[in-house]
């Protein structure tokens, strides 16, 4: 396995400085409480926690689809709140890959379709795009089925196309959500081993999950309650 | 990649397509099939002349019998200033023609129309014969039983030209001396039999040579000389006559068309904005039921606006789609109804252009709103995350 862990040197690719993230008006939800952290390359990090424990409002803010009400987010050091839709978009395009529990795949594009979508607006010419999306779906093992659509495949596979689609960009973070949950206990230990085959020293994972085995899986895991860090601690692999 | 969106919903784009397909379909038919048929209607104009005056007796206090002209006034018609050519024809009632003995069955219940007409009628009408001769002086002044038939009739009795043959009026023969061409004004001489005065006179128990109606020809003040006309054809006395310039008739029915031209192209513009409001409605469902595929691209790197000109995408290839197929089967109407009605199909491919265009604007501000509620779709919601 790749050597990992954080020995100072790692580049910090995101990071919270008091970040909380306060819904509604009237009656307010306190969904992250000033939260600090830092995700380093190389990094294979679980989030843990109960249902409303933030750490979904986390990982939106971590993927930069949301923003803080207060605090700093910086990706790559790039203040998230400092920039247009439009540079935000490319940074969170550039920076993160996203892996979502219900896969999230466009039902009407083939596997490779799905991948390449990730690709697009990047000035990259159809045949990059195509070798690059192949590529990625030959690292998750399904390069025999790019010309699939999800509906001909199995969820773990619907997954690691998903997860295809998630580092064909050659992201510093993956940002997956309750990636196993969708999936039978085979499959999903099948796509944990995908995620831990992808972790490389300049790459990180981070994995929000329920599953204590996924979580336990990795090398760091956060505990949040009620909006909080409750705990941030280094595993050691046994 | 833009439109997989389009053609992985096939039916839906097509029926949405059918908005801006209808509505400049309408427009361009409704345009294309007036130009053709003012084309038409100014080409016949053309070819009739506008010159030529049509004089109906009118019922003046005589009593108890269809009103004529006394023969008298087609006299003093041709006198009048500016008058080049006048005839006057008078109808005949009761009498079955047939081609041949037997047939009668038949033309009774379709009665060929028997007209008693002065001798100048080619020349006045300006329509000349297809095969022998007009009835002449000599028919006249001896009452020969000879008829000249219209170009129809000849058709539908198989007459060959030059052919010697009679044909059977009541009964009596008629010698066929020739056939009149098609009379563009007055349709139904196509298909009439053509006699002297003199011999609707000695066999038909015709009174007076009085004519029910005259066609004069005027060359220069035209419309004048048929204000003239009652005047002298009545001299105060009790035949009364009606004037009128037939071509004055075709271009009051071209102002007829100009108005259901326009309610048309109302109506088409009625359907494009319609076609429209369905591009909004179902593209805004459409946002709806691909909020997950927004949010997956949003969370991919696309930026609110790559989203929001997908979209504008897909309603342009819709609209210029609806346009190209709309501005075609306009086309395809125009030269249906043309060839039908035998115009020559009138079609400007600037208005073409410019039909499809406005259905492509449509389909553009039609996309706005769908557009613009898919770049602001909030990723986090559509995602459902944990």
């Amino acid at each position: 396995m790749n050597p990992a862990g954080p020995d100072g040197a790692d580049e910090v690719i995101l990071s919270l400085e008091g970040v909380s993230r306060v819904y509604g008006e009237e009656v307010q939800v306190r969904a992250l409480d000033g939260v600090s952290m830092e995700i380093r390359a190389g990094e294979f990090v679980s989030i843990v926690g109960p249902s409303g424990s933030g750490k979904s409002t986390m990982l939106g803010l971590l993927g930069i689809l949301d923003l803080p009400t207060h605090g700093v987010i910086r990706v790559r050091g790039v203040d998230a709140s400092e920039l247009s839709d439009a540079e935000r978009s490319r940074l969170r395009g550039e920076a993160i890959g996203f892996v979502f529990q219900q896969f999230h795949l466009i039902p009407h594009l083939t596997a490779l379709g799905n991948v390449e979508t990730a690709l697009l607006y990047r000035g990259l010419s159809s045949r990059q795009r195509r070798g690059r999306a192949m590529e990625a779906l030959e690292q998750v093992g399904l390069g025999a089925r790019h010309d699939h659509r999800p509906v001909q495949l199995s969820g773990g596979e619907q997954q690691r196309v998903a997860i295809a689609r998630a580092i064909t960009t050659q992201p510093g973070v993956v940002l997956a959500d309750e990636p196993t949950g969708a999936l039978d206990s085979r499959n999903a230990e099948n796509v944990l081993e995908i995620f831990h085959d992808l972790q490389t020293p300049d790459r990180a994972i981070c994995i929000v999950t329920h599953d204590l085995h996924v979580a336990d899986s990795a090398r760091r895991k956060i505990s949040m309650l009620d909006g909080r860090i409750v705990s941030d601690e280094q595993l050691v692999r046994s | 990649m833009a439109v997989s969106g389009l053609t992985s919903r096939k039916v839906r784009t097509l029926l949405i397509m059918l908005g801006p397909v209808l509505g400049v379909a309408a427009i361009v038919a409704a345009i294309g099939i007036n130009e053709s048929s003012k084309g038409h209607l100014k080409a016949k104009l053309q070819e009739l002349g506008t010159d030529l005056i049509v004089v109906n007796a009118s019922a003046g206090f005589g009593f108890g019998q269809d009103p004529v002209i006394e023969a008298a006034a087609v006299g003093r018609v041709g006198r009048l200033p500016d008058v080049v050519a006048v005839t006057g024809t008078r109808q005949m009632s009761d009498i079955v023609t047939v081609p041949f003995a037997g047939a009668e069955d038949y033309y009774r219940a379709f009665p060929v129309p028997v007209i008693a007409t002065g001798l100048d009628l080619p020349s006045t009408l300006e329509v000349p014969l297809v095969s022998g001769r007009f009835l002449n002086e000599f028919d006249e002044s001896s009452g020969a039983r000879v008829a000249v038939i219209g170009r129809d009739l000849a058709d539908e009795y198989g007459y060959l030209r030059g052919e010697s043959r009679t044909i059977e009026l009541n009964g009596l023969q008629y010698g066929v001396v020739g056939v009149l061409d098609y009379v563009l004004l007055e349709p139904s001489m196509d298909s009439a039999v053509f006699l002297t005065f003199t011999a609707a006179m000695e066999d038909w128990g015709l009174d007076d040579p009085d004519p029910s109606r005259l066609y004069v020809r005027a060359p220069v003040n035209t419309r004048l000389v048929a204000q003239e006309i009652p005047t002298v054809v009545s001299l105060g006395g009790p035949d009364g006559a009606n004037a009128s310039v037939p071509t004055d008739l075709l271009d009051a029915q071209s102002q007829v068309d100009e108005s259901l031209n326009n309610l048309t192209k109302m109506m088409g513009g009625l359907a494009l904005i319609v076609g429209g409001v369905g591009i909004a409605n179902v593209m805004s469902i459409s946002v709806i039921q691909r909020s997950s595929e927004i949010g997956i691209r949003r969370a991919l790197g696309h930026s609110r606006s790559t989203i929001a000109i997908q979209f504008l995408f897909e309603a342009l290839v819709v609209g210029v789609l609806g346009g190209i197929v709309g501005a075609g089967v306009g086309a395809g109407v125009v030269w249906g109804v043309a060839e039908y009605r035998g115009y020559t199909m009138v079609l400007s491919v600037v208005g073409l252009a410019g039909w499809a265009l406005v259905s492509v604007g449509v389909a553009v501000v039609a996309g706005l709103y769908p557009s613009t509620k898919a770049a602001r779709l909030e990723p986090l919601e559509t995602l459902r995350l944990g």
